[in-house]
């Protein structure tokens, strides 16, 4: 019972301020938006009993991805973005689009209906840590590799032009 | 609580995010829906994780690895969103046509 209430209160937090952050018109209220949405999702995770995995979103995205986007937004916003619209001409085929998508998403969704939860959930993070060093220990150097050039990335676009 | 209702949401928060791909005019608007259908998406695997593989945790260690390269993406596409903006004073994507020849 407490664990249905927690999952509709985390689901109307989620999908309002991701409403919010797709409607909004200022770009700083989605940004605020969109960090709450994250905080949401984080929720879930924890809800879903992988601790690691909500440990990981509060510290990336909420920690720093929400932050970085509301610096950007900080620096390249203007006072003209509060008059000018937001959104384009084609909201109507979006719309279909979305619809198409989201009908889709339910058909599936059905193939999976009635499958409860096999046991209490335990906590993961020694067992992530043995697969991060064991079987996935490839990946995990190789996501290490783009985290760092990504990183090189920034630093090159970012800098100011040598005179 | 079943595998379903997970499911649900996942797809209700990647339709919104696809959503607010199809119709924000700004760049930056554009890339917080991208992180939203990325959340959808860590959502799915994590739930798949908890309700089919119970004892595994494969679903969870692709989560976090979406994690990361979800903050590889967005270090990289803000950077190129303020590289474009130094240059062309403008955040709105029809502005963005200085590759046409």
């Amino acid at each position: 019972m407490t664990e249905t209430i927690i999952f509709y209160m985390l689901t109307a937090v989620i999908l309002l301020s991701a409403l919010g952050v797709v409607l909004l018109p200022g770009l700083m209220h989605s940004a605020l938006c969109l960090g709450l949405c994250l905080a949401g999702v984080a929720g879930i995770f924890a809800s879903l009993g992988s601790d690691f995995v909500f440990a990981a979103q509060i510290l990336v995205y909420v920690g720093g991805i929400a932050v970085l986007i509301l610096f950007v937004v900080l620096l390249a916003g203007s006072a003209s973005d509060k008059i000018v619209r937001q959104v384009n001409d084609q909201w109507l085929p979006s719309l279909l689009i979305c619809a198409a998508f989201f009908w889709a998403f339910l058909k599936i969704t059905g193939y999976f209906s009635g499958i409860p939860a096999a046991a209490a959930p335990s906590p993961s993070v020694r067992a992530i840590a043995a697969l991060m060093l064991g079987d996935y220990a490839v990946p995990f150097e190789l996501i290490s590799v783009v985290l760092l050039a990504s990183m090189t990335g920034a630093v090159l676009f970012g800098r100011r032009k040598a005179q | 609580m079943t595998l379903s209702y997970y499911l649900a949401l996942s797809g209700l928060l990647f339709t919104i995010g696809l959503f607010g791909v199809l119709t924000r005019r700004n760049v930056i608007g554009i890339l917080m829906s991208i992180e939203l259908m990325l959340n959808a998406a860590n959502i799915n695997f994590v739930a798949f994780n908890r309700f089919l593989y119970p004892g595994q945790y494969a679903g969870q260690l692709n989560a976090i690895f979406i994690i990361t390269l979800a903050a590889a993406e967005v270090v990289v596409g803000l950077a190129l969103v303020m590289a474009i903006y130094k240059n062309i004073k403008s955040v709105y994507v029809e502005d963005y046509n200085i590759l046409k020849g």
